[in-house]
């Protein structure tokens, strides 16, 4: 299932940022420091505070840069701390006792560790750690109080829901994860940190249940990480499309989410989460076909319901790709396939239009893009404001001025509110996409060109895998046990087992499984 | 530990079981009920159509058999040790050059029947070219993948037959399906023989069964495939005989086209239902003819094993295109598929018949 492809990736380039700057720390304090502001350029925001321990004449110094750290936890528990040593408590004649004491009892921080390299320092201040220099010692100490302004934790903006848990992540890693562990419990979560970008050096976690998922996946999301060489991973966007499958389909092969229930219950599953610091996107893998037509809600809410949803998100799916194509080939080939009356009321409402429905469609339909997307980048009330002027001005004035047919009109509005039915974003974007292929063929072939493409569109689907798990299933392969939770929500006491087509471990999610 | 064994390029159980209907159930199910109204009188081409299917069922096992005799082994090398190599590469080569020849009627076939329902002005050529290009799109991915888009489409082609059977029961007429049992000797006999049109291309598995995930079942799973296909034309045959009563039937052109026709959906969102019915068609026949390709491209494979398998779909695509123009109308073109038919029925059946007993008579057993 191994794609190659990745493989080939410069591994030579690593190697040589990783070597570069594994100097040694002197013993001499001020010779540090020098060597610290000379790495880093000495930018205004590098604190250095030197001073004394005690009341004695133990220089020592701490460095930081201003903005990463948490000022007040620095006052309190490191600098007050150490300055107010009394002189019986400095009396060690030795620096290195007096240093393996102040590492021991004095810094009253719960995460901190010693290290014995310039690359250790820059590392650690860089991403906001707080370096301590004793004078004498050619070792220091690196404290996390990594603080600055972080947002809190708010409504999930793209994937609301009526029902379900308010919480969204945020751009802090430390909070995502906690999280998502305050969901899952079970001791044997996996989170295992590695980090991506050469030079942003972002933290990324790899989440998985140990136990359930099938170490395959794991196994497989773990190599194809490995290779990620990028500059910078501002958002985990980048590490998708580093370790997609396919970079040619529209389809996305890794579903993103923002909620935390989201990502628990896919883990629960038997599937792997990918975190990134700096973003509220999660990556969740592998994903299939039908996994990204399935919302939370769906499960939260009584099953005939949920099915009622799946049902109508599949036509919304199928209308919002086929809409304009049916209506391009119904108006331009297969007048005849329509009852009389309907016909003939298409056919007066098209009296003034000077264009084929090909180009009559593709002016709404690009309009329609247009709207959606000016929507998004004005802010939030003129937004509102847009939609507005061009939903109902522009299509009220395009309709009088005999641009367009009222019934094109209809054609449109249905696909866009059939589009926004969708649960995942990423594959509201394919289906956006592929409704322009269809649009096409439509306007060469008729339903026969339509045909043709909904079957190539099925040829890629069923070529396509994600984390080499076939992308189609369980339509094709088809496992009918997941059969019960697809375009169907069956109740809760029939989905006793975890999908057939992740192999998990352990095939059971509830007791009730065992017989 | 458990792998993603379904991810490999294995045919499992439901995948050889719908292989058998999507090869055999392609552009032959448009026409057969007039065939089989021609030679036999009242209903009795339920009987025709079971001979032919109980034939046909004979063949399949015995093929799947045989084929299973060997398990994980291409035809070539079967072959081979069988019958000695130079033979086994014309009998592979045979087989091949035959499904490419299906391929080329069904190409033809399918542009024929959509410019005279879909199309007024769309020249026959054109409508031909896309589909083959999208056939040879699906060859050049996987093969598995061709296995996976019979069991994707399978379904859509079950369910638009019955829901169409379902609607004519307003015009069905049991009083059509008399007389019984009036049909003579020959008829039945000469009605066989066109029904055997209707069942052919049970050829690949003689190539496709190699891929089988459990090759002991194999057989079991062929005969249940060749049930289903049985089941379907006699459900079309007699609800055809139903509604249109035996003499309609028989001077109909495409008389399950006509079925659809037939229908008023309720509420009628659709005044033509059989332009809708055609067009979920099309995913049957494409069915047919991506298999009945791809068979000649591993036929191909399997003898000349160091080239790409690209280099033989473009060899082939353009021969297949160039063959499926060569029938100038209608008649000819019947002719044609009559030819291919019994050409390939013949083929499948001889060659199976000939390794099975001389293997036999080398006394070879089942290899593990």
């Amino acid at each position: 299932m191994a794609r190659s492809r990745f493989g080939r990736h410069k591994k030579q380039q690593q190697t040589k940022v990783e070597a570069s700057f594994a100097i040694e720390i002197f013993k001499d304090i001020e010779q540090n420091i020098k060597n610290l502001n000379n790495m880093l350029d000495a930018p205004d925001d590098l604190m250095t505070r030197e001073f004394t321990i005690g009341h004695g004449e133990q220089q020592a110094a701490i460095a930081y840069i201003d903005g990463l750290v948490d000022k007040e936890l620095l006052q309190n528990n490191i600098l007050e701390n150490l300055q107010n040593l009394s002189v019986e408590q400095q009396s060690e004649e030795d620096v290195e006792a007096m240093f393996d004491k102040i590492y021991q009892t004095f810094i009253s921080i719960n995460k901190i560790k010693k290290g014995t390299t310039l690359d250790d320092i820059s590392n650690g201040i860089l991403s906001g750690n707080t370096v301590f220099y004793l004078d004498g010692i050619d070792a220091v100490l690196i404290m996390d109080i990594k603080g600055g302004e972080t947002r809190a934790i708010e409504q999930p903006i793209t994937e609301t829901l009526i029902r379900g848990p308010r919480t969204s992540f945020v751009e802090s890693i430390g909070t995502n994860i906690s999280l998502i562990r305050r969901n899952i419990r079970a001791p044997n979560l996996r989170l295992k940190t590695s980090q991506v970008g050469r030079r942003s050096k972002n933290n990324l976690v790899l989440a998985y249940v140990e136990g359930i998922v099938n170490p395959e996946i794991v196994q497989e999301v773990s190599r194809r990480l490995e290779t990620i060489d990028l500059d910078d991973a501002p958002e985990s966007g980048f590490i998708e499309q580093w370790i997609e499958d396919s970079f040619l389909s529209p389809f996305p092969q890794m579903m993103d989410t923002e909620r935390p229930d989201v990502v628990s219950s896919s883990l629960l599953q038997g599937k792997v989460a990918i975190i990134l610091d700096g973003t509220p996107f999660v990556l969740i893998a592998p994903t299939t076909l039908g996994d990204i037509l399935k919302s939370p809600e769906d499960y939260y809410e009584r099953w005939l319901y949920g099915t009622l949803l799946r049902v109508l998100r599949y036509i919304g799916a199928f209308l919002a790709l086929f809409l304009p194509a049916i209506y391009i080939s119904l108006v331009s080939f297969h007048q005849g396939l329509l009852p009389s009356k309907l016909a003939f009321s298409i056919a007066a409402s098209r009296e003034g239009v000077p264009f084929p429905a090909f180009v009559e469609a593709m002016l709404m339909v690009i309009t329609m893009e247009l709207l959606q997307e000016a929507g998004v980048r004005l802010p939030t009330p003129i937004g509102q404001t847009i939609g507005i002027v061009g939903g109902l001005v522009i299509g009220e004035a395009a309709v009088q001025a005999g641009i367009v047919s009222p019934v094109m009109l209809i054609v449109i509005a249905l696909t866009a509110i059939a589009a926004f039915t969708t649960p995942t974003f990423s594959l509201s974007i394919s289906l956006r996409i592929l409704r322009f292929g269809f649009m096409f063929a439509a306007a060469f072939l008729g339903l026969y060109g339509v045909i043709l493409v909904y079957v190539m569109i099925n040829i890629h689907l069923v070529n396509l895998k994600s984390f080499g798990v076939p992308y189609a299933t369980p339509f094709a392969p088809t496992m009918l046990g997941d059969m019960k939770d697809l375009v169907l929500r069956a109740p809760r006491f029939m989905l006793m087992k975890r999908p057939e087509y992740l192999q998990t471990e352990d095939e059971k999610s509830a007791n009730k499984g065992e017989k | 530990m458990k792998w993603f064994t379904y991810a490999d390029p294995k045919i499992d159980d439901k995948e050889i079981m719908i292989i058998v209907p999507s090869m055999l159930i392609g552009g032959g199910i448009l026409t057969f009920p007039r065939f089989v109204a021609d030679e036999t009188v009242g209903s009795d081409g339920w009987i025709v159509i079971l001979i032919g299917g109980m034939l046909t069922l004979l063949v399949a096992w015995t093929v799947a058999k045989l084929a299973t005799m060997f398990p994980n082994q291409s035809f070539l090398s079967y072959a081979s040790a069988i019958v000695s190599k130079p033979v086994a590469v014309i009998l592979t080569f045979l087989l091949g050059t035959i499904s490419m020849l299906i391929a080329s009627y069904v190409v033809r076939n399918i542009a024929n029947t959509a410019k005279e329902y879909l199309f007024e002005q769309t020249p026959m050529e054109v409508i031909a070219l896309t589909f083959l290009l999208v056939v040879i799109y699906a060859i050049s991915s996987s093969r598995i993948g061709l296995f996976r888009l019979n069991m994707l489409f399978f379904p859509f082609i079950f369910l638009i037959t019955i829901i169409i059977m379902l609607l004519n029961i307003k015009w069905f007429d049991f009083g059509d399906l008399l007389p019984m049992f009036q049909t003579s000797f020959t008829g039945y006999i000469k009605g066989t023989g066109s029904m055997i049109t209707s069942y052919v291309g049970l050829g690949i598995l003689l190539f496709y069964l190699a891929l089988a995930d459990r090759p002991k079942r194999a057989p079991k799973m062929v005969s249940i495939g060749v049930c289903i296909v049985m089941f379907f034309y006699f459900l079309v045959f007699i609800t055809c005989i139903g509604v249109f009563g035996h003499a309609g039937t028989a001077n109909l052109l495409n008389p399950t086209v006509e079925l659809a026709k037939q229908v008023e959906i309720p509420g009628g969102i659709f005044e033509r239902a059989e332009v809708v019915f055609y067009v979920i068609w099309i995913m049957a026949i494409f069915n047919t003819t991506t298999m009945a390709f791809d068979i000649a491209v591993l036929a191909l494979h399997s003898i000349f094993k160091k080239a790409n398998k690209m280099t033989f779909i473009f060899i082939l695509s353009p021969l297949i295109y160039l063959i499926s123009m060569i029938p100038e109308n209608l008649v000819e073109l019947n002719h044609f598929g009559t030819f291919v038919s019994y050409v390939s029925a013949g083929t499948t059946v001889f060659v199976t018949i000939l390794l099975l007993i001389i293997a036999k008579i080398r006394g070879m057993k089942q290899v593990e």
